[in-house]
């Protein structure tokens, strides 16, 4: 997968974010997603990798503003989106739209196709019955539900599942947006459909140069589809690279061992882990998150957080020790 | 402690469910055979019949479900002769099951050692509390998880702890046959793939046969030897898992289809395709082979009439395009 360039200034800008979820009581909280620094291109995709729990979805619905930053700075296209309300708000969500992970309860059962793309459409963009209607059919058509005419009467049920992800992707095109978070968009879907939702959410990146944030456990489809992959653990960044660097050559401990854990990866031996406790996402907590699991933690490691370092252009790693111990086999 | 008879045999096996519509046949005249001591994987998508077909072996088929034709034998006997005291004893003692969904298996208001004395105290009923409890911790043991957490509920533990303990619950009696029904799916990955190991140790340690059912393709090849792939009620392929790389080309079109479709890490050049069209509803099902109308090799025949499985060189392949003779060219008939 060719790399496109950079734009001079990215789309989406995020500069230490940080989310706090409040523990019952009030008065401790949890950093779901912690100092949290990136950009997305124009026209790229950043595949955000993490197990359950490390905020690659709170990150994504950050960014579309469902949640609102405790700490931090979004912006995009130039304009800072942290704390945006009301009609502003409505204005972002014409540029950042979501598709979610599961089609069979992010569509309206009692709506029918057509139902759920008039409504955006008018919503955001008004124009009389006859451009809506071309809009729609223009709409299907891109996303592959046709013959149209027999598509847009239907309701959800009448739908495979695949084609539900589609309906979900036309929707949030609906509204013309440079902006795509797609939080795990396959994985509730059968295998062998996975690969078209893949290609089509390719192919409407290259046709409208969309910028997505693809949020995924699965670091081969992350391979796949992200222009770049940035790993998360307990949120934080542990590493940050292009999708085919990170694969061949990873640089973090953690990254390492998701590889390895990888079906289809070609490690063989035992993971290099030891211990496998979740991590602890206290706001009082100190040093790095991955440190207990690993197999290279020093006391460094265990008294203060390594920043995020850039070892290589767009190579960036979170780490005292990047290159230690542990060497996974290389990828052929 | 090893003997050459199979652990299981699936004989002609269907199962339909009742419907309004009449009978919905969700596994179609299935054969098998698992020998002790081996993994064997079952691939499928959704409603292709491979729960269906595990809950089925297990004697626990619900809503309407039940065994039309053939028979299952477990170490000789059959599942479905038995009276239902000897069934209630045969299950877990000679057979057992992890499902998919670790966390609503537990009891939520028992402990976890609560719940695994049950197991002993109700099919030993000789056996002492005391002892029960020492075989409880032994089984924590087995699983790596510290014997403190023998006193938590199912809530204070992670996700693949509760998966480690219902599996260490289902080895509590020394069965010959674990059936694992997507054990891992809720899991993530690192979890994934140190639970695999486990059950990979536990299973060259204690010799039980595993049958494992999964949709992840790439999972199932790594761990089983012999890999069954289902298609709407059929298995349309019986494979050794050796073979399952996209450069080998002498699979079932729908075989050769889910593994192009998978994003593989280590294929970086392979370009991934779907398998256009979607699985099929088992109430109105295709005509001949129910994988025509995916199918890229589908000829007029394929329309008619079904395919029946053929052996090449320990392959079954149910599909008319597949010739035995010309294997090695299939990617060139089209």
């Amino acid at each position: 997968m060719s790399l496109e360039p950079l734009a001079a200034a990215p789309l989406v800008t995020v500069e230490h974010l940080v989310v706090r979820f409040p523990l019952r009581g009030g008065r401790q909280f949890i950093r779901p997603v912690d100092d949290v620094s990136f950009t997305i291109g124009s026209g790229e995709v950043l595949a955000l990798v993490g197990e359950s729990g490390s905020g690659k979805t709170t990150i994504g619905r950050t960014l579309l503003r469902i949640l609102e930053p405790s700490f931090g700075r979004i912006s995009v296209a130039g304009t800072d989106v942290s704390h945006i309300k009301g009609r502003e708000l409505t204005a972002y969500r014409r540029q950042a739209q979501m598709i979610f992970q599961d089609p069979f309860a992010s569509l309206n059962p009692v709506k029918t196709v057509e139902n759920h793309l008039v409504f955006p459409i008018r919503k955001h963009q008004g124009g009389n019955k006859e451009s809506v209607d071309q809009l729609i059919d223009d709409l299907l058509e891109r996303v592959g539900l046709t013959p149209v005419n027999e598509t847009r009467k239907k309701f959800p049920h009448e739908l495979s599942g695949g084609q539900r992800q589609r309906l979900a992707i036309a929707r949030a095109l609906a509204v013309q947006p440079q902006f795509l978070v797609a939080d795990e968009p396959i994985s509730m879907l059968d295998v062998s459909i996975r690969a078209g939702i893949l290609q089509l959410l390719g192919q409407l990146k290259r046709d409208f140069h969309l910028s997505f944030l693809y949020v995924t456990h699965d670091l081969a489809s992350a391979r796949y589809f992200g222009d770049r992959i940035m790993v998360l653990y307990a949120g934080k960044i542990m590493e940050s690279a292009p999708s085919r660097d990170l694969i061949r050559n990873p640089l973090h401990p953690y990254t390492k061992l998701l590889l390895a854990a990888t079906p289809g990866s070609s490690t063989r031996h035992r993971l290099p882990e030891k211990d496998n406790q979740p991590p602890d996402l206290s706001e009082a907590r100190v040093g790095c998150p991955f440190a207990p699991r690993c197999l290279s933690a020093t006391t460094e490691c265990t008294n203060s957080m390594p920043p995020m370092t850039v070892v290589a252009p767009e190579r960036s790693v979170a780490c005292y020790h990047p290159d230690a111990l542990i060497s996974v086999k290389p990828l052929p | 402690m090893v003997s050459e008879q199979p652990v299981l045999v699936l004989r002609d096996v269907s199962i339909a469910y009742d419907s309004p519509a009449g009978p919905v046949q969700a596994v179609s005249h299935v054969n098998l055979e698992l020998m002790p001591n081996t993994i064997v994987g079952l691939i499928g998508e959704s409603g292709s019949g491979k729960s269906t077909l595990a809950t089925g072996i297990m004697r626990l088929l619900r809503g309407g479900a039940h065994l039309t034709h053939g028979e299952i034998l477990i170490k000789g006997q059959n599942v479905y002769d038995m009276d239902a005291k000897t069934l209630r004893k045969f299950r877990w003692e000679a057979m057992s099951m992890v499902f998919q969904s670790a966390m609503t298996v537990l009891n939520p208001v028992m402990t976890v050692e609560q719940q695994m004395v049950d197991v002993f105290l109700a099919h030993r009923p000789g056996m002492s509390k005391a002892e029960a409890l020492q075989k409880s911790y032994a089984l924590l043991d087995l699983v790596r998880i510290a014997r403190k957490h023998g006193k938590s509920y199912p809530h204070e533990l992670s996700g693949g702890m509760k998966q480690r303990i219902v599996i260490a619950i289902a080895l509590a009696l020394d069965p010959a046959l674990v059936i694992m029904d997507e054990p891992t799916t809720a899991l993530d990955v690192v979890v994934q793939r140190s639970i695999l190991e486990q059950i990979q140790d536990l299973q060259q340690e204690r010799h039980f046969a595993v049958l494992f059912i999964s949709h992840d393709f790439s999972l199932v090849a790594e761990l089983a030897s012999r890999v069954a792939i289902m298609y709407a009620g059929r298995f349309v392929e019986v494979t050794e898992s050796g073979g399952l790389t996209v450069s080998d080309q002498d699979h079932h079109p729908y075989t050769q289809g889910l593994m192009r479709a998978i994003p593989r890490l280590t294929h970086e050049d392979v370009v991934i395709e779907g398998i256009p069209g979607h699985p099929p509803d088992l109430v109105t099902l295709p005509t001949g082979c129910a994988y025509h109308p995916r199918c890229p090799y589908a000829v007029p025949l394929c329309t008619v009439e079904r395919p029946e499985p053929r052996d090449w060189q320990g392959r079954l392949i149910a599909c008319h395009r597949f010739d035995p003779q010309k294997a090695g060219e299939f990617s060139h008939v089209s």
